[in-house]
């Protein structure tokens, strides 16, 4: 098993978010989990990347043979763990191209892989940002510093595509994208599919999944991953809302 | 030993003591010691300090004859070994540097903005023991380095240097301070800035644990002339950075910056006090403080603007970022606007390290120590950014890094 979580429950606050969760992903695989504002999507992607603002009550959730839990933010990364953030942090004064080089040879530091040089980056990072339609000047300028909401959606895919990761979570990469913005992304997405990464995609929509088709669907409200199917729940969803399923 | 005790029993080591005029302003100084001492509750300049090392200090009149070197490195760059407060005298077709003057101090002493409000520049006027006089040339661009040595233990200097920018002159000066000495630098720099002249002035602090510094620089700025200050402060030992600044002319200029680097149990307290006189000038003001440890840090900026100064645009800004619970940063920025057609703001923001950038860098690998520092670094990337003197640039670089070396 590539990801597998284990009757996770999370609170922040004294709020429980997370019930007695469990999910399953194994390589190769494109999950979609689905759900309505509040439901605890987005709990779920911090707590795998690490954020520490949460209380773990119960469960246990395996990466790669890894207790993750065992593991801080930065070593999950290292380990292959990426999240696209729903909203990208602004930075200024960061540079893109120092932080994504530094953050790639982290990666290659922890794997016993030889360090990327200067040069091989940036034809790297040029010919990434090139297929994503991101102009060269943009990366000359602080991370997500004055970027527009699509700039920023795009610049997350770019960061994923420089660090191959084995698997990518993408919290609401739809939100605030206007069509063509959506296209060039999941296009961006859909390149770095391999049989041998995976993708947790958390949506509102089943319009992203029309672009990135998933093989497997999860609802989840009020904490819990109450369905679980193929692509035919993203249509029931867009007909019916999630109300049927609350 | 009160003031008035050490100002009697060293009188005859003091600079001009035998000048009437300035024995008369001197009695007038310990009155005013006298009648209000360090009332540290209505003298906001004095929060955080410990007043026992000012207050109590040794007088030791000890200003040896070491040679002061002055090169004229290239045909208009010199650089000065300034020690204890001294220089040697120098000349040529672009500048002039002499020892300080009774006429220097008593031109001084006639302008009141600070007198009534700043005991340790009336300590500076009291008990005055050393410093130098350099006179920029008309039309003349020069670059000056100075290295501001003590050499002994216990040393005391209260200094005056007068710069004065002649018309249509330009001056780089650097002054370095990096002294290891268990000693005190009363320092009052008093600069005059003729029409059409500027002067980038920066400063490079960085003394042991045992060596206090207190810098105060007046500047006054005639027509159309600018006034830069850029002063780093990665000292281990007490620093004041008090700037008062006039801008008397039209289209005169004043733009200060200050970054401290703190830690251990250190304190750094700021001031500045501009003062619009005249329309169509410009002050920025931008003052930044990384704070580790038990540090402490103040910034108090006032900018007035007298009613004939229309036009005026001033602008303040503060920020500071605290790396421990234990340390503190205390900013106060005003504006008193008497003039109605002006252009001007304050702001002032100080706060822990923001987690949600940290958690955003360390998700993508890089460790927190890591994400930390390049975050201390992106904070004072900007005003890094803009020094344009490659030799400064290299310096505060270096002692950044080092700064940061100890950040855990």
């Amino acid at each position: 098993m590539f990801l597998e979580i284990k009757d996770l429950s999370v609170k922040i606050e004294n709020k429980n978010i997370l019930k007695s969760l469990n999910l399953n992903i194994n390589k190769g695989e494109v999950h979609a989990i689905m759900g309505p504002n509040g439901s605890g999507k987005s709990t779920l992607a911090n707590v795998l990347a690490g954020k520490e603002d949460y209380e773990i009550l119960n469960g246990r959730i395996n990466f790669k043979d890894n207790d993750l839990f065992d593991l801080n933010i930065e070593e999950r990364a290292q380990e292959g763990m990426f999240l696209a953030f729903q909203y990208p942090v602004e930075i200024p004064g960061v540079n893109i191209t120092p932080f994504l080089h530094s953050a790639i040879n982290s990666k290659r530091k922890r794997m016993n892989e030889e360090e990327i040089d200067n040069l091989s980056f940036a034809k790297l990072l040029k010919s990434k940002a090139n297929d994503l339609g991101i102009n060269i000047d943009m990366l000359k300028r602080s991370v997500n510093t004055g970027f527009s909401g699509g700039e920023k959606k795009r610049y997350e895919i770019l960061q994923m595509s420089i660090l191959n990761p084995d698997l990518s979570i993408l919290d609401e990469t739809d939100s605030g994208l206007d069509i063509d913005a959506l296209k060039i992304v999941t296009d961006g997405v859909n390149k770095l599919k391999t049989k041998d990464n995976s993708f947790l995609i958390i949506t509102h929509y089943q319009k992203l999944l029309d672009y990135i088709k998933p093989d497997y669907v999860h609802v989840m409200v009020n904490g819990s991953i109450v369905k679980s199917g193929g692509s035919e729940i993203a249509d029931e969803i867009e007909k019916d809302g999630f109300q049927k399923f609350q | 030993m009160n003031i008035q005790d050490n100002y009697l029993k060293n009188k005859k080591n003091i600079f001009f003591s035998e000048n009437k005029d300035i024995a008369t302003h001197r009695e007038k100084l310990i009155n005013i010691f006298e009648n209000d001492r360090f009332d540290k509750k209505n003298n906001e300049s004095l929060k955080n300090l410990n007043l026992k090392n000012f207050i109590d200090f040794k007088y030791k009149y000890l200003i040896p004859e070491e040679t002061s070197v002055i090169n004229n490195n290239h045909e208009n760059s010199y650089s000065i070994v300034s020690v204890n407060g001294q220089c040697s005298s120098f000349k040529d077709d672009k500048i002039e540097i002499t020892k300080i003057l009774d006429e220097d101090y008593n031109d001084f002493s006639k302008n009141d903005t600070i007198e009534n409000n700043d005991h340790f520049v009336n300590l500076n006027s009291l008990f005055l023991n050393s410093g130098f006089k350099i006179v920029i040339k008309k039309n003349n661009n020069i670059k000056i380095k100075i290295s501001n040595i003590i050499t002994d233990d216990d040393l005391t200097i209260f200094q005056k240097n007068n710069y004065i920018c002649e018309e249509g002159s330009s001056l780089d000066l650097i002054e370095e301070y990096e002294n290891k000495n268990n000693s005190t630098s009363n320092i009052l720099n008093v600069i005059k800035l003729e029409k059409n002249s500027q002067l980038n002035h920066f400063l490079i602090q960085d003394n042991s644990p045992n060596h206090n510094l207190i810098i105060t620089t007046h500047s006054s700025c005639k027509k159309d002339s600018t006034y830069t200050q850029k002063v780093y402060n990665f000292s281990e030992g007490y620093v004041r950075n008090f700037h008062y600044t006039e801008l008397i002319e039209a289209n005169s200029e004043a733009d200060l910056q200050g970054i401290f680097f703190l830690k251990d149990n250190n304190t750094s307290n700021n001031k500045t006090f501009v003062k619009h006189l005249a329309e169509d000038c410009k002050s920025n003001q931008v003052y930044k403080g990384i704070l580790n440890d038990r540090s402490k840090a103040t910034y108090f900026s006032n900018t007035h603007v007298d009613k004939v100064a229309q036009k005026t645009e001033g602008y303040q800004l503060s920020k500071g970022i605290l790396l421990s619970d234990n340390a503190s940063y205390f900013s106060k920025p005003e504006l008193k606007i008497y003039a109605d057609d002006v252009k001007c703001s304050h702001g002032s923001t100080i706060g822990p390290i923001d987690e949600n950038a940290i958690f955003y860098l360390r998700s993508r690998g890089m460790s927190k120590i890591a994400a930390t520092k390049i975050l201390i670094s992106s904070f004072i990337n900007e005003e890094l950014d803009s020094i344009d003197n490659e030799q400064m640039s290299e310096i505060i670089q270096k002692k950044l890094v080092r700064y940061l070396s100890k950040v855990k």
